[in-house]
Order: C-alpha cells, then sequence, then structure tokens
C-alpha cells in the first residue's frame, strides 16, 4: 500500500540511454571508464606512437637513463622501455579481456542455470565448484599452465578455471532472486526450455550485476595474468609484457629504476582503472538505484 | 478536552527527478484518547507517509512542505533528534503492516520487547496481548510463531513503554480472516484498557467498520471525507467515498456489483451454466505431497465450461498447492487430473502443446508477474508465437493489441514496461497473457488480493465476462469471502489440504453445515459497523469422517464433511484426517 502508481505519460527513454545517464552520474565510473579507455587507445595504436621496435634489442644501446632519444631508457638488451610498456598494453588488456570474458560469460550461464533448475543439479554443481574454489588461485594456474604449456589460450582457459566458480556464485545469487518471480513461473507453465527462460526471463533482469562483475573481475585478471608472466609462466620472451618487463628488469632496479617503475605504473593505472570502474557501476546500476526514481 | 493527535493542514512532498511531488495535501485530522481513527484510502492516497509523520519519520527525499504534527502537545517536526527518539515509543509507537519483517529473526522475542524500554515485565506484556504461556514464548524466535502471533508479539512492542498513541499501518493486512478478526478485537480491547488514542491505517473497509469510531477518507493526499464512523458508512456525502463503499463486494451480494459514478450499486445476475455443459477439467482424489508433509489429502472436483469453480480457505489450505498441480508445475503423489482433450498427470514441460495452451494460470500479484525489462507487448506476444496461435511477427503483433483491447485497456499500452502501468492495469495484462493460449480452463490464483477494491470490482467484472465471451472454465482461488459470493457459481471450501464442504454458491452461504466454513463467514468483516455476522460462531468441532461415510449430503450437490462436536466420545480413533495440517 506504499507504492505509487505512477504512470507517466511521456515515452520511456530507450534503455540504453538511461543505463548512460545512470552512469554518467557516478564520477568513480566516469573516471574509471575513461583511464580504462586510454590505455585501450594506447595499446592499438602503440605503433604510431613510438618509432622503436619493442623486441629488436641494440647492445650499444643498453641500460641507458631517460633521454632525449628514449624518454624512459632503455633496459639490459636495449630495448626502449616506452616502446615495450606501450606494446605490453597489447598483451595484458589482449589477454585479460579474453579471459574475463570466456569467465563470465561461463559463469553467468552456469550461475543462471543452477539457480533455475535447482535440486540435485545445483548441488552437484555447487559442490563442484566448491572443490575448484578451494584451490589457490595461483597454484590452480600454475597446475594448468605446467600441464598444457604456455600460450594465450591456456592462460585464457587457466583464468576461467580460476575465475568461473567465482562468477557463478554471485551470478546464482543474483538469478535465486529472479527465479521465484511469477513470470518465470509462467514461462514454466508454458513449458518453455531451460536455455529460452534463462535468455528471455533471467538475463535482462540481472545484467547489470554481470556488467559489474565483468569489470571487477577484469581487474582481478589482469593483475593474475602479469603475476603470471613475473613469474616466467605467462607471456614468453621477448614479447613486451608488463610482468615479464618487471621480472627482466629488477635486477637491474639501481642502475635504470624506469625499466622497472614504467611497467609497475602502467599495470598500476590500469588496474585502478577497472577497480574504479566496478565500483561506479556497481553503485550506479545496483543499490543507489531507486534515487533515480526507477 | 485537547486531542492527543492534531494534525493542522500538513503537506509532504517528495522530490523526483527535479520535480517536487505532492503526498499529502493539507491535511487537518485529530485523534483523542481511547477513540480510534481510521485513515482509509487506495494505494497511493498518502495514508502510509501521514501515520509515519505522526512519528515525525519522513520517507528518504520527502520533505514537510507546510503544516505541523502536535502529539502531545509538542511539534513533533520541530523536535531536537533525542526529544524526537524519546517521543518515539514513549508517546508514540507505530505497529508495522508485515509483522513477520518488522521482528529480527535472529533475535528471541522475548529480548526484543525487553529492548523496546518500558519498565513491565515482559511475560506481563505478552499476556496482555492475549499470548498462551508467555514465558515459554518470550524465549522462541521469531520464525517460530504464526502469523497472527508475531502480529501480537509486534503489538506488546508498541506497548511495551506505555505509549499514549498507537499507529496502526495495515496490522492485519495479510493474515487469515479468523485470525484477523483476533487481532483486531485485542486491538480494540487494548485502547480501552490502556486508553490510548489509535490511529489505524488501512485500505480494508471492513477492518475500518470494524474498530474505527472516526473515519478520514483520503484520495491522493487530500482528505475527501471526515465522519464518525456510523454516519459515514450509512450516509456518505462525498461521490468517491460512495463508490469506495459501493465497491467493496459483501457477503449477501447474489452477484457482482456493478458500480454507477454516484456511487449506487446494482447487481448482476450470475451467468447460467447450461446443465449440459462439458466438463472442461476434473480432478479425482489428488494429493499432492511437499517432502514428507502431505499439502493436499485426496482432493476431487471438476469444472465445467463457462463456469466459475472457487477454491476458498485460509494459508496453508492446499488451494494454491492445486493450482499449480492443475498447471503442471508440481506432479501430484497421487490421483488424477483430466482435461477434455488428455491427461493432466503430467509436468507442464512434458504435456502436449494442444493441451498445455489451454489450461493457464493467472497470478496474484501483478508486480511480479511481468518481466520488468520487456514491455507489455512482448510479454503477450511470446506465448502468441511460443503456442503457435499466431504465425508471423506482424500477426502476433496484430494479435496482442487485440487482446490488450479484450482486457479492456487500451493498446497502445503494448510498448510500455510494466513499471510504467498501474496495478490493475498490470493485473489485466496478465490475463491477456494467459489468454493468449487460447485456453479454455483459466486458474485464477488471488488475482485480486494485492488490488484496491474500486480495481479489484473492475478486474472481477472482466474476469466475468470472459467467461461469458469465451465460454472458460475458471477456477478462482481466494481467502475473501464476498468477493467469491459475486463471482462463484460453485464453491469448494479447504480446510488443510481436505474438502470439508462444497456446493452451489447460494446453497453454501445461505446455509453452511460445517461448522469450519460457520467460522470463516463470522470472521468476515463487513463494511458495515452494525453488520451482524450471517451466522452464529459455532463450537469447536473434530473430524468424524469414516471410511465410506464422508460426507453429509444436502440436496443440490451441497454436501459437506462429518464432524463431531468436540469432546464428544470419538467412535474411530483413527480419523483419516490428521488435525493441524495447515
Amino acid at each position: 500500500m506504499t507504492t505509487v502508481d505512477t504512470v507517466r505519460a511521456d515515452a520511456p527513454a530507450p534503455r540504453a540511454a538511461r543505463a548512460w545517464r545512470t552512469l554518467r552520474s557516478s564520477r568513480a565510473a566516469v573516471v574509471g571508464l575513461a583511464i580504462v579507455a586510454v590505455h585501450v587507445v594506447i595499446a592499438l595504436l602503440a605503433p604510431l606512437l613510438t618509432s622503436y621496435d619493442p623486441i629488436a634489442g641494440n647492445a650499444s644501446q643498453a641500460l641507458l637513463g631517460p633521454g632525449g632519444a628514449h624518454w624512459a631508457g632503455t633496459d639490459q638488451y636495449g630495448r626502449d622501455v616506452l616502446a615495450r610498456v606501450l606494446y605490453g598494453g597489447r598483451y595484458a588488456l589482449g589477454v585479460s579481456v579474453a579471459a574475463t570474458v570466456v569467465s563470465v560469460a561461463l559463469g553467468t550461464v552456469i550461475g543462471c542455470a543452477t539457480a533455475l533448475r535447482g535440486g540435485w543439479f545445483d548441488d552437484v554443481t555447487g559442490r563442484v565448484l566448491d572443490a575448484v574454489l578451494a584451490i589457490p588461485a595461483v597454484l590452480a594456474l600454475l597446475v594448468v599452465v605446467t600441464a598444457l604449456g604456455t600460450g594465450p589460450a591456456v592462460i585464457v582457459l587457466a583464468v576461467a578455471v580460476v575465475f568461473v566458480p567465482q562468477v557463478v556464485r554471485v551470478v546464482r545469487g543474483a538469478a535465486l532472486a529472479v527465479v521465484p518471480a511469477d513470470y518465470v513461473t509462467a514461462a514454466r507453465a508454458r513449458g518453455e526450455g531451460t536455455w529460452s527462460i534463462l535468455r528471455r526471463e533471467i538475463l535482462p533482469n540481472i545484467v547489470d550485476v554481470v556488467c559489474v562483475e565483468f569489470a571487477m573481475r577484469a581487474s582481478w585478471v589482469v593483475l593474475l595474468i602479469s603475476s603470471l608472466s613475473f613469474l616466467g609462466f605467462g607471456a614468453d620472451p621477448p614479447t613486451p609484457d608488463w610482468g615479464l618487463m618487471v621480472a627482466e628488469n629488477r635486477t637491474a632496479i639501481t642502475v635504470v629504476p624506469m625499466a622497472s617503475v614504467a611497467p609497475i605504473i602502467a599495470l598500476a593505472t590500469l588496474v585502478i582503472g577497472l577497480n574504479l570502474a566496478a565500483d561506479g557501476l556497481s553503485k550506479a546500476w545496483g543499490v543507489d538505484r531507486i534515487t533515480e526514481g526507477f | 478536552m485537547t486531542p492527543l493527535v492534531s494534525v493542522n493542514s500538513l503537506s509532504v512532498a517528495y522530490r523526483s527527478g527535479g520535480r517536487r511531488i505532492p503526498v499529502v495535501h493539507e491535511v487537518s485530522l485529530e485523534a483523542a484518547a481511547g477513540r480510534t481513527l481510521a485513515l482509509v484510502g487506495e494505494s497511493g492516497s498518502g495514508k502510509s507517509t501521514l501515520a509515519a509523520a505522526l512519528l515525525g519519520h519522513l520517507r528518504h527525499g520527502s520533505h514537510v512542505t507546510g503544516g505541523s504534527v502536535t502529539v502531545d502537545g509538542r511539534d513533533v517536526f520541530a523536535l531536537s533528534a533525542p526529544e524526537l527518539r524519546r517521543l518515539r515509543g514513549r508517546t508514540v509507537a507505530m505497529v508495522a503492516q508485515n509483522a513477520g519483517q518488522a521482528l529480527t529473526p535472529s533475535m528471541r522475542v522475548g529480548r526484543q520487547i525487553a529492548e523496546a524500554g518500558g519498565d513491565i515485565p515482559v511475560t506481563e506484556l505478552l499476556d496482555q496481548v492475549r499470548l498462551p504461556r508467555p514465558a515459554e514464548l518470550a524465549r522462541r524466535y521469531p520464525h517460530e510463531l504464526s502469523g497472527g502471533q508475531q502480529q501480537r508479539v509486534a503489538l506488546a512492542m508498541a506497548l511495551a513503554a506505555r505509549p499514549k498513541v498507537l499507529v496502526l499501518d495495515e496490522p492485519t493486512t495479510g493474515l487469515d480472516v479468523v485470525t484477523q478478526r483476533g487481532v483486531l478485537d485485542l486491538i480494540a480491547a487494548l485502547r480501552d484498557e490502556l486508553g490510548l488514542a489509535a490511529v489505524l491505517v488501512s485500505h480494508d473497509l471492513g477492518v475500518v467498520a470494524h474498530l474505527a469510531d472516526e473515519v478520514c477518507v483520503l484520495q491522493s493526499g487530500r482528505v475527501v471525507e471526515s465522519a464518525p464512523t456510523r454516519q459515514l458508512f450509512a450516509l456518505p456525502e462525498q461521490p468517491y467515498t460512495k463508490r469506495l463503499l459501493a465497491s467493496v463486494p459483501r457477503l449477501d451480494d447474489a452477484g457482482l456489483a456493478l458500480v454507477r459514478e454516484t456511487g449506487e450499486r446494482e447487481i448482476r445476475p450470475k451467468a447460467v451454466v447450461p446443465e449440459d455443459a462439458p466438463i472442461a477439467v476434473s480432478a479425482r482424489d489428488i494429493t499432492v505431497d511437499y517432502g514428507s508433509s502431505r499439502a493436499v489429502h485426496g482432493v476431487s472436483f471438476a469444472v465445467r465450461r463457462g463456469e466459475v469453480l472457487a477454491l476458498v480457505g485460509e494459508s496453508g489450505s492446499g488451494k494454491s498447492t492445486l493450482a499449480w498441480a492443475l498447471a503442471g508445475l508440481r506432479t501430484p503423489s497421487g490421483g488424477a487430473m483430466s482435461h477434455e482433450s488428455g491427461d493432466l498427470a503430467r509436468p507442464a514441460q512434458r504435456r502436449p502443446m494442444s493441451l498445455r495452451r489451454r489450461v493457464q494460470l493467472v497470478f496474484q500479484n501483478a508486480d511480479t508477474s511481468l518481466n520488468p525489462r520487456r514491455s507489455v507487448g512482448d510479454a503477450i506476444r511470446r506465448p502468441l508465437r511460443f503456442f503457435g496461435t499466431a504465425s508471423g511477427r506482424t500477426e502476433s503483433a496484430e494479435r496482442a493489441r487485440q487482446l490488450i483491447a479484450d482486457v479492456r485497456l487500451d493498446p497502445a499500452l503494448a510498448d510500455r514496461l510494466p513499471a510504467q502501468l498501474s496495478g490493475g492495469q498490470r493485473q489485466r495484462i496478465g490475463i491477456a497473457r494467459a489468454l493468449a493460449g487460447e485456453p479454455d480452463v483459466l486458474i485464477a490464483d488471488e488475482i485480486t488480493t494485492a488490488l484496491d477494491v474500486s480495481v479489484q470490482a473492475d478486474v472481477l467484472h472482466l474476469v466475468d465476462d470472459l467467461r461469458r465471451e469465451r465460454d472458460l472454465a475458471c477456477l478462482f482461488i481466494s481467502h475473501d469471502l464476498a468477493v467469491v459470493r459475486g463471482i462463484a457459481d460453485r464453491v469448494v471450501v479447504l480446510r488443510g489440504g481436505v474438502v470439508v464442504e462444497e456446493g452451489p454458491t447460494e446453497a453454501v452461504f445461505s446455509a453452511p453445515q460445517h461448522p469450519y466454513t460457520c467460522r470463516l463467514m463470522a470472521a468476515a468483516l463487513e463494511p458495515d459497523p452494525d453488520a451482524q455476522p450471517p451466522v452464529e460462531a459455532t463450537p469447536d468441532w473434530a473430524d468424524a469422517a469414516q471410511e465410506g461415510e464422508v460426507w453429509t449430503d444436502h440436496g443440490g450437490g451441497h454436501r459437506a464433511r462429518r464432524w463431531r462436536p468436540a469432546g464428544t466420545p470419538d467412535d474411530n480413533p483413527t480419523a483419516p484426517v490428521a488435525e493441524g495440517v495447515s
């Protein structure tokens, strides 16, 4: 009896426009997304931004400090640090995005399905995922990478193994709130299949949770993949990659500090950007939704 | 004598999207000690906002734009935060709508009451709200109590600091009729005993007629009419009040009431179901189990084409479970269900498409029955395409608009999202969606419970029109006897998953044979302060049905389950019905 029936006469704003408006109201989300966008643009335009080859070494130019020719100096093989940092975003972003998309997509489908089907299917999936969650993330990653060898595809698979169970948990929780709704019951009474109920009735109602989950997982994945590279299980030398650069140059950190610090700055800004975006998104689309009068 | 509560031309508005929307507009009212003032209105009338304002509380985003609220000589909106805290509880106390949610689930009842403050021992308070064995009850958790008991505990909590004013926001909504009657009688007794001024907020005119001394009718934040209860119910002055009163279904209506603009009622006679109408759907000895507990014990019924059969009972009587079984959402553990064109024993997904579309369900809560992310047109097009009753995009769009028009709505609403429709409009869309499969059996599960009375009357008319036009067999599930009286041709009364009485509506209502039916009818509240219950409440009873002698027949298809007064010797100690299944 406390709800006010508001029948708005004006045509509803398109969903995308409304999503954008709520998003813009959150400064954190805008700043975060801007930082991520800058990283994406730099990675894409790296060949235009620097004339140096990130891979080819030049022994005569090794271990130079920052200067006119090399703004961020060179590493022990005489490669330009700035060029390697700019190109390094390609690997980090590419593999991270692929791994996040795969993890969140798989996790969403499994999470929705377990919430919808319930019963033994839910129980069995839940226990299997619990078992996977019990293994420390880096250990699980290392096991997969050692067993299957390195390479972008294997890294994506390894990250999926680690993150799918976590995504499943969150999405299942969100979907459980939707499943008892009468419109889902109506679809069941029509005899619709699991997939069509998932796609038509449940997914549209948890899409905000999935988006936030995506942004949050992305920052974890970036860190995890860089850690792998740092440990020597990710990108193979001489691929320009931030984690690998830190590992290669940490011995020379007293001589050319920029060679280690530059990739760290790049990595840190990307992760901060992703975190801000995730925080802002969850505020804009989640708990604070009521303030918009929706 | 000065009134305890006085509201002087209070206005409250809230801000939304940069605009100021008034929710309460220059409302004035007074409540004196020992009296009950009722605030009546439909959803959006501002009655809950007004009630909360008596405690100096405003919902987030709203603010007072004018006027004042004085309680016990103090202006509540001029008080400092600590003073306001003292006012709440000690001077004014509130009992919220849903006691189940108002109590903390992880705290024992006794501690929660003690926390409310005051010097009165908890057991004494529990005793005061007429709860049996207070000492033992205080040690229980809220989930171990029934809905009625929870509401009594909430009352005890409100009374703990001996307030002078009690604000009751829909105190019995969601309770069963018999429980509701008990809680209302208790509130009236406590008010007299403690000399409280009670402010009752309700949409239920029966509750108001039963409890209030004065009534204030609100509409969109304004006072429409304010008068002593007897006068208001006997001689309403404003057309809105007249319409509101006339919209309430009564236990003695022989059909659905048509309410004119001026508030006159006209009873529409029920449609006559021909004797040879084919049976659309029938159930025989259905039992449904939830794990080890049995929700439905061998229920049988049949619905003919064009007929409305009502399933009546309190919560836990198994009426909704039966509806779900029929719709194929829950497989019965025994018995048989059949439709004209096939067997209904299998779950929905495994029924043939042609059978599935013929049995359709309409839900209680219109808010959750439509997907909030899909337009209402989409909600109707989906079953049209799914069942193949319309082929192609343009045809299904055309049919969806036609169906929206069939439920007396503007087809232009097809592009709206459910959140942009009112509750009544949403419920109509729910009906249109059910009609999309061209069903011949419509299961209506408490479809009017969540609606305002005037909207409820419209939706009932729609259902009645549709069954005439489309020759639908309708299984109408309700706990509201007055609604059932108006729409149903036959009634089945359920208690604890067992049919206790069934027969033609007229016969059952004019001469109920089973004590449980009598008790339900005695507890029903009519919108008339002088109404006498249509039947005397009967003494306790016990089931006396035996193998081969289950029913007493009263002619014309009216029969009741055998019973005997409680306390008489039991000649069949292994009676098949478990008491207290509910």
